[in-house]
């Protein structure tokens, strides 16, 4: 038997209880707004909250990307994509710039969003101020009061111990100047695409069961020290072994036969265009 | 209100529509969206505009309440809770408030005063403001600064009374504070969350 099942999969109450919370996480950037979160049919921590997200703002005309930690191809991004694409019809993609609506897993694409896009990021711990503070109650009162210190702890904790930041991922920023936010774990590498971005940028966590969102044109910092500036990944000399791309963020794998250590852009619908330009260029010449 | 007025809109799609003109224009104070394409679709005389109409049934159900403001509170109160099965509170206990342009014409102001602007651990339990007003447009008259806005955005809102002054008072300790939505009988839309600020231009 063949469910049929309401466009986007969801009943239209589960669409309003969302996008309520999503039209008042706009109006107050960084706070996580409380929500109903759905049982969905993937388990809870694969993407969910973004999942939801998706579903409640999709529409007929809506072109859908799906990444997970850079790629379109993981078993994650295909089966989100599958299920959206299979209650909806919309059209899915890999390019980024032709997308209208892109859900992503711990990347902010390469390419720069633009406006007429919004970026849902899957986020698996929305509350930056957890790893301190395991109360909800104590943690919504810290935000309440804007009180910080501990975020701040944490990270002068790290330096104490290490001589820096060691967020390797999920480096807290200040939203707005207003409120400590994860920006799910993204790299820092991608912490300053949240600023000013020319997206609406969402974040939903399903199984926590918050949504909270950066408008365009909004100031995002990463939380850092006068004498311990904050730093991204660098990936100085390095570049990609399949397209040659620099500056981007980059997977370092080992190739165990030849015993060496090579770099592959992280983004791979980045890197796929990258030689597809390159190998039409290569034929004109022929 | 008839059963056929409501036949042509799809409460699937339409809504999703217009939801989303509702999130670029949140997202961006001073975008004004048309949702004449959806609007036109639903009766002119149900008592209010029909944007205002596809407005509750985006966002009203069983979980809020909301409160009206207009000369036909009762018709459009009833109409409102038989689309939606959302029930009524008193204005500082709405989730959503509706100020319809035939209320009168100190509503708006009493609205904006007793609106809630939630707690400092939930600044999310505040009201949305929904104003039916006679015209929204991209003209000089008011300059909007804050998130969402690259550099500054222009609107004029013809709206009765000091909204702006008392908007200020509401919104003064952020996060707390009440999101406004304007529509205009040309099925604009306009949204001033709390963050947004504004400024009057000088009058040249």
């Amino acid at each position: 038997m063949r469910i049929q099942y309401n466009f986007a999969f969801f009943d239209e109450g589960s669409k309003r209880e969302i996008r309520r919370a999503t039209l008042k996480a706009i109006a107050i950037p960084g706070y996580q707004v409380p929500f109903a979160s759905r049982e969905m049919p993937i388990g809870r921590g694969w993407g969910t909250g973004g999942l939801q997200l998706t579903l409640s703002l999709i529409g007929k005309k809506d072109v859908l990307k799906v990444i997970d930690q850079g790629s379109d191809e993981s078993v994650n991004a295909v089966s989100i994509k599958k299920l959206i694409q299979k209650t909806t019809g919309v059209k899915t993609v890999e390019d980024t710039s032709e997308a209208t609506l892109i859900q992503s897993r711990h990347r902010i694409p390469e390419i720069p969003l633009k406006p007429g896009q919004i970026l849902v990021l899957q986020v698996p711990l929305p509350e930056p101020l957890r790893k301190y503070e395991p109360s909800e109650r104590e943690t919504k009162k810290l935000h309440g009061e804007k009180d910080y210190s501990g975020a701040w702890l944490m990270l002068f904790e790290q330096i104490m111990k290490y001589r820096n930041m060691t967020t390797g991922a999920d480096h807290p920023v200040m939203v707005h100047d207003r409120y400590v936010m994860a920006p799910s774990p993204i790299p820092k590498f991608d912490n300053p695409k949240l600023d000013n971005s020319e997206a609406l940028i969402l974040l939903g966590a399903g199984r926590e069961k918050k949504i909270y969102a950066v408008p365009p044109y909004t100031r995002v910092v990463s939380l850092s020290f006068e004498d311990v500036p904050f730093r991204t990944e660098s990936f100085q000399d390095k570049s990609c072994k399949l397209c040659g791309a620099q500056g981007v963020f980059m997977d370092e794998l080992f190739d165990a036969a030849a015993g060496v250590i090579y770099y592959q852009c992280n983004d791979t619908s980045y890197c796929l265009s990258r030689m597809n330009r390159q190998s039409a260029v290569l034929m004109q010449s022929l | 209100m008839k059963g056929e007025t409501m036949v042509k809109l799809d409460l699937v799609h339409d809504i999703q529509a217009s939801y989303r003109k509702v999130v670029d224009s949140m997202s961006r104070p001073g975008l004004i969206s048309d949702l004449a394409a959806e609007a036109g679709k639903l009766d002119r005389d149900a008592g209010c505009f029909p944007s205002t109409m596809i407005i509750a049934m985006m966002l009203l159900d069983t979980e809020v309440t909301f409160k009206v403001f207009s000369e036909k509170e009762a018709q459009v109160t009833h109409m409102f809770n038989r689309l939606t099965y959302a029930n009524t509170a008193e204005a500082e206990r709405a989730d959503f408030i509706f100020v319809l342009q035939d209320a009168a014409s100190d509503d708006l102001r009493n609205a904006l005063q007793k609106a809630k602007i939630g707690e400092l651990i939930d600044p999310h339990q505040s009201a949305t403001v929904i104003v039916e007003t006679e015209a929204v447009s991209g003209d000089k008259a008011l300059r909007l600064t804050g998130p969402g806005i690259r550099g500054e955005s222009f609107v004029q809102v013809k709206a009765s009374a000091d909204w702006i002054q008392i908007r200020e008072e509401k919104n003064a300790e952020y996060p707390l504070g009440i999101d406004l939505i304007f529509i205009d009988e040309s099925h604009r839309l306009l949204c001033l969350p709390r963050t947004t600020q504004i400024r009057k231009e000088e009058v040249r």
